[in-house]
């Protein structure tokens, strides 16, 4: 009853990367060089390619019973200048479906201290500032956390290699904070010669899998590879969503004001073109 | 007490046989005629080839039964023991769900399923935490800190080995994801700075006092919360725990208490454990103690009874072998045939005994009668099964006839109740036919000799005798008295029949001060109500697909119409994806603008169809619950209004005039994907579909009968009927606290066609038994006199007509025929050899009087080991059969008489005339 309302789909073999992914690990202090090594390429191909990026997302929220809901959005990204893989800034401007449509979302991404976040809803004429002392709640309503959308800051974890396959290296990642995080440890893929997280697995205190991320579709885009789709399944509330990237550009030179709170609510259209 | 056994002589001696078949055979109408002509024949055929096959064979008769008992038990047994040993066979399987009071394709209990499906909810255990020992209850670090560590327990209770073959789903236990508890629900709240924070409302135990208050205030500030989880008064907590199933509810339960044990009494915290679930499985616990208790403890009480009145060993010892095996027999086809052990089933073992016992007592008490004076066993026994044949053959007939009728309710566990309580009737009287004279053929002859002496004595000078003698004397000499009072009394019984109140409530079949019932009172006077029920608001179908069209076309920018001419009545589906192509190619941003804007009038055209984001429809639905609450039985309704208007609140700085339902569906739209950016998105989907077209009001009630859920019923009725709903809106009801309404309303429904039905059915056998029909009316009296008084009473003490006592008048219609029987056939009999009823009375108030009475006392002490029974329902069948008992002992006794003093020319002289040309 709701495929009906998919409104724009992905042309997806026309496609090539983006900066969206799931799940980097990071390097902590202490630990053998080549897990460091791993952690941060892994983070880095996930979440810093380019200096900027953009895309456009239709993401497809499937819920335990099969039924569907849509969202469509274009995602800006900016780094800091510093070229150290840590500030980031993104905007997430909705498109679809057409009653949230000009929702958008503002994000000051601070590894190592709360995120800034602000949320323009147009049908009430607001700009909220959100408090975001979690990052770990559903991103709009889908089984992707803000955290997987925005990235994890890989200090929060430590890291070891369980395993290192011809393809990838198999990463074991467990919370400093076990108290601020709903998992007891995950598991990460990283393919080797890209240093993409190809699938992540969260576990519960039962050594349940219960929550995992899977990178579908895995193209290159000026010579960045990038996930192209991916996919969250969720056993603990049933479902999955999955997200398809299309128009994704990099290097784009984005302005750094359009990532403030002004352009919320007059959205930077000749960039989310 | 020597020379009891005169009571059961005289009593069984009834010499109805002879009314059959000597002295009164020539009495006309068809009915006779037809016993004459093949009934009478028949029967006597039957009974002597049977009775000569018994008496030929008594030791492999009895082995053959022995045996047949056995191996009905090994079937029944087995496949629980030791599973897969005898396969196609089913174990015990006990039911407890008061859902299976409806047949499982009954439509409500389909829609109650799917509707569960759809708005993804389960059954519910509800751990309610109080704390009297502490100023701010239980939220202090102590008390926090235990419930804390239970909701983190609660979320790991699983049993992968559930279900065996994995059940392709989720395992079996506690559904983690929608646990409520302070550290699995999330707080919106003002953030300073004019922020809106999300967060979990107790991330972790707070480590202060101060923190701990906090958490109590935050909670009560969320109306989701408030008077659901956190108590009105704001010092006690309800956990809500849903499990995957119902039926391992008691196993999560029984955890949920090991780890509570585990706490100690450090905090002053009291547990109360609680729930729809959580009851059924606990019924069903106490149902096998009842079943383990009770029929023990009404054989052995039977077994002293009959030791009392016949002080011999021998003598009782069949009669108990007789009931023995019929409940095993009974028991045992009930298992073997798949059926299930049910509350109602599970009582059919206490029903059955008193009832088999009787018969094998008749014959026994005949036979001890007889064997003196012919000191030939073979023979009297021949002599007495020939008299007690027709009777037995009866009043079997007629209690089989009675729960039978049962079958003809719409209430499966009723039917299964019925059905085999007639199966088991008959089995006991076919064994007390075939095992009393086998068993008497095996005794050795010497032990019958000394109850030929005992036979001697008579029961003169015996205070029960001195009673029953004044008793018939009143009856002949107050009849018109005792009819004027019966009609008073009937008028009483009718005002009490019409103050009946017809209810029920599954918590209450425990007793107050179970603590099932304790959990019940403490939860229901803290929070809004823990019986829930659903109330789902539906939008009719969307009939056909949404087709680009004119208008939507004048709509559109000026720059695309000429593009999207073509596509004037496809489907607005297919449509984004050409807008998209298209919107791709634009050349310029004017353009591609354009192209969006197109498709954000078809988008909001797809929308228009999201009934459940509209202001109105949604405001429609807040005044609706304020209605609800209006009645004054609903505590609470948790709805989508609840949730869009406390984010909408929250948005618009917390202020209280901001709790309301935005202006437009865009807004309702944008408060709603503002509350999915929460740790419990999918809690949404509990009160409306993803396509906004169904939504639900989760409905808290603090009383489960039956009554006030119906009362609740019509003023939603009501209100929708007074207030049309916008967007052609209709209502339906589900949850267990409704199935219960409307498997009560089938019951009573039901009750009446089958009591309709098998009294007809008895009236008929009557008058064919007595081959007369004022006959056959007046052994009808005490029946109904008895129904009128039982359920007269029940609406005057204003005790709920609720399943036990539905199943009554069926039961009644079983037992008090009988005493009729007995004291019509042997008031006849009598009279005939008397010259007028007075002289018949002192004889008929004589031995058969005491029988009835004495009747009364076996079956009726033999019921009133329900009483023990932990469960609710057992103690209201067991008081009210035995209260039925006396009833129709006593109208039996008092009433018949009366009538036949007053109506004796209609009743006798043509029977007397009879006897004379017989005679001639």
């Amino acid at each position: 009853m709701n495929d009906n309302r998919r409104q724009g789909t992905v042309k997806s073999a026309m496609l090539l990367g983006t900066m969206l992914g799931v799940m980097a690990a990071g390097a902590a202090a202490g630990h053998a060089a080549d897990v460091n090594e791993v952690v941060g390429k892994a983070n880095h191909a996930a979440y810093y390619q380019g200096t900027d990026g953009k895309a456009r997302v239709s993401m497809v929220i499937t819920d335990g019973q099969g039924r569907e809901r849509t969202r469509d959005f274009t995602i800006l990204r900016r780094d800091s200048s510093d070229g150290q893989d840590t500030e980031q800034k993104f905007y997430v401007y909705f498109n679809r479906p057409a009653d949230v449509n000009r929702t958008a979302f503002l994000v000051w991404k601070h590894p190592g201290q709360d995120d800034d976040r602000w949320l323009y809803l147009p049908a009430l004429d607001l700009v909220k500032r959100i408090a975001a002392s979690d990052e770990r709640t559903s991103f709009v309503g889908s089984h992707f956390f803000y955290e997987d959308v925005s990235g994890r800051n890989p200090s929060e974890d430590t890291h070891e290699i369980l395993e290192e396959t011809d393809n990838y290296y198999v990463l074991k990642s467990t919370p400093k904070d076990p108290g601020a995080v709903e998992f007891a440890y995950y598991k990460n893929w990283i393919h080797k010669t890209t240093f993409i997280p190809v699938k992540t697995e969260f576990f519960d205190k039962q050594d349940k899998a219960y929550r995992t991320y899977e990178a579908l579709k895995v193209e290159k885009v000026d010579d960045f590879y990038t996930v192209v789709q991916s996919r969250m399944t969720d056993s603990n509330i049933g479902g999955s969503t999955t997200m398809s990237y299309s128009k994704v550009e990099y290097n784009l030179d984005l302005p750094d004001d359009i990532f403030s709170e002004r352009y919320l609510r007059a959205a930077p259209r000749k960039y989310l073109r | 007490m020597p020379g009891t056994l005169d009571f059961y002589l005289e009593y069984t001696n009834l010499e109805i046989t002879k009314l059959n078949t000597g002295g009164f055979s020539v009495v006309s109408g068809w009915p006779g005629w037809l016993w004459e002509r093949w009934g009478a024949r028949r029967k006597r055929d039957m009974e002597k080839r049977l009775m000569k096959l018994v008496m030929d064979w008594p030791g492999r008769i009895m082995a053959g039964v022995v045996l047949a008992a056995v191996v009905v038990l090994v079937l029944a047994v087995v496949p629980s023991v030791k599973p897969g040993l005898l396969p196609g066979l089913p174990s015990v399987r006990v039911d407890t769900d008061p859902e299976n009071m409806l047949s499982a394709d009954e439509p409500v209990r389909v829609f109650h399923n799917r509707m569960r499906g759809e708005f993804d909810l389960h059954d519910v255990i509800v751990v309610g935490v109080v704390n009297d020992s502490h100023d701010s209850g239980v939220f202090h670090v102590e008390s926090l800190k235990e419930i804390y560590a239970l909701a983190e327990y609660a979320e790991t209770i699983r049993f992968s080995e559930e279900g065996g073959d994995g059940g392709g789903g989720r395992e079996a236990g506690v559904i983690g994801a929608d646990i409520i508890a302070p550290s699995t629900v999330d707080n919106i709240e003002q953030a300073g700075l004019g922020s809106v924070r999300f967060e979990w409302l107790m991330a972790e135990p707070p480590e202060t006092e101060e923190a701990a208050l906090a958490v109590a205030a935050k909670a009560a500030n969320i109306p989701f919360l408030d008077n659901t989880m956190i108590s009105g008064d704001g010092k006690a907590l309800a956990l809500y725990i849903p499990v995957t199933d119902k039926n391992i509810s008691y196993q999560v339960a029984e955890k949920l208490r090991s780890k509570i044990a585990e706490f100690g009494t450090g905090s002053g915290n009291t547990y109360h454990i609680t729930g729809l679930p959580v009851a059924q499985d606990q019924f069903g616990v106490e149902m096998f103690r009842q079943m383990a208790v009770s029929a023990p403890v009404a054989m052995l009480l039977i077994f002293i009874l009959m030791w009392v009145f016949f002080r011999n060993l021998n003598l009782i010892i069949s009669p108990m072998v007789v009931a023995m095996v019929a409940v095993i027999l009974t028991m045992g086809l009930l298992v073997i045939s798949g059926n299930t052990i049910h509350i109602m089933s599970s009582m059919i073992p206490i029903f059955i005994m008193p009832i088999a016992v009787l018969d094998a007592v008749h014959i026994l008490s005949d036979f001890f009668d007889v064997y003196p004076r012919m000191k030939d066993r073979r023979r009297a026994l021949e002599h007495v099964m020939d008299e007690l044949w027709t009777p037995m053959f009866f009043t079997s007939l007629t209690t089989c006839a009675g729960f039978a009728s049962l079958a003809f309710t719409p209430i499966p566990p009723v039917q299964v109740f019925g059905i085999f309580i007639s199966i088991g009737v008959v089995l006991a009287w076919l064994l007390t036919v075939v095992l009393i004279p086998a068993y008497i053929m095996i005794m050795p002859e010497k032990s019958f000799e000394k109850f030929g002496m005992e036979h001697e004595h008579t029961a003169s000078g015996w205070s029960l005798a001195g009673v029953l003698q004044k008793t018939g004397r009143i009856t002949y000499h107050h009849a018109r008295l005792i009819l004027v009072l019966v009609l008073v009394a009937g008028a009483g019984a009718a005002y009490g029949i019409s103050k009946i109140q017809i209810n029920d409530n599954p918590v209450k079949w425990f007793e107050p001060e179970h603590d099932i019932r304790v959990a019940d009172r403490v939860l229901n006077e803290k929070f809004a109500g823990t019986y829930m029920a659903y109330l789902t608001l539906q939008a009719p179908e969307v009939e056909g697909e949404l087709t680009l069209d004119e208008s939507m076309l004048a709509e559109a920018p000026e720059s695309v119409r000429d593009a999207l001419e073509p596509h004037l009545g496809k489907p607005l589906a297919d449509l984004n994806e050409i807008i998209l192509e298209k919107q791709d190619a634009a050349a310029s941003d004017e353009l591609w603008d354009a192209w969006e804007d197109a498709a954000l009038l078809i988008g909001r055209r797809v929308q228009e169809s999201d009934v459940f984001k509209l202001p109105e429809v949604l405001r429609y639905m807040e005044s609706l619950q304020q209605h609800l609450l209006d009645t004054g039985l609903v505590g609470k309704s948790n709805g989508l209004t609840d949730v869009v208007r406390t984010v909408h609140r929250e948005l618009f700085l917390g202020e209280q005039e901001a709790f309301r339902i935005p202006d437009t569906s865009a807004a309702v739209a944008q408060t709603l994907i503002t509350y999915q950016g929460s740790h419990r998105p999918q809690d949404l989907w509990h009160f409306v579909t993803p396509d906004y077209r169904k939504a639900n009001l989760w409905i808290q009630l603090k009383s489960g009968d039956n009554r006030d859920m119906q009362a609740v019923v019509e003023a939603v009725d009501e209100f929708m009927d007074d207030n049309p709903a916008p967007s052609g809106i209709t209502h339906s009801w589900f949850g267990l606290t409704y199935i219960n309404v409307i498997w009560q309303e089938k019951m009573v429904a039901g009750m009446m066609e089958a009591f309709i039905g098998s009294f007809v059915i008895v009236l008929v056998m009557m008058i064919v038994l007595f081959r007369s029909f004022w006959w056959g009316l007046l052994s009808m009296i005490p029946l109904t006199v008895t129904i009128a008084a039982i359920y007269g009473f029940i609406g005057l003490i204003g005790k709920d007509y609720d399943m036990p006592v539905a199943v009554l008048s069926s039961l009644s219609l079983g037992l008090a025929v009988d005493y009729a029987i007995h004291f019509l056939a042997r008031s006849r009999e009598i009279r005939a050899r008397c010259s007028s009823w007075k002289e018949a009375v002192g004889l008929v108030f004589g031995e058969p009087g005491r029988a009835i009475a004495r009747n009364v006392v076996v079956i009726g002490v033999g019921f009133l080991p329900l009483l023990l029974a932990p469960l609710v329902p057992y103690q209201t069948v067991g008081f009210f059969i035995s209260a039925i008992l006396v009833v129709a002992g006593a109208a039996s006794l008092i009433i018949l008489p009366a009538v036949l003093r007053l109506a004796e020319p209609l009743f006798f002289r043509k029977a007397a005339e009879k006897q004379d040309t017989d005679n001639h």
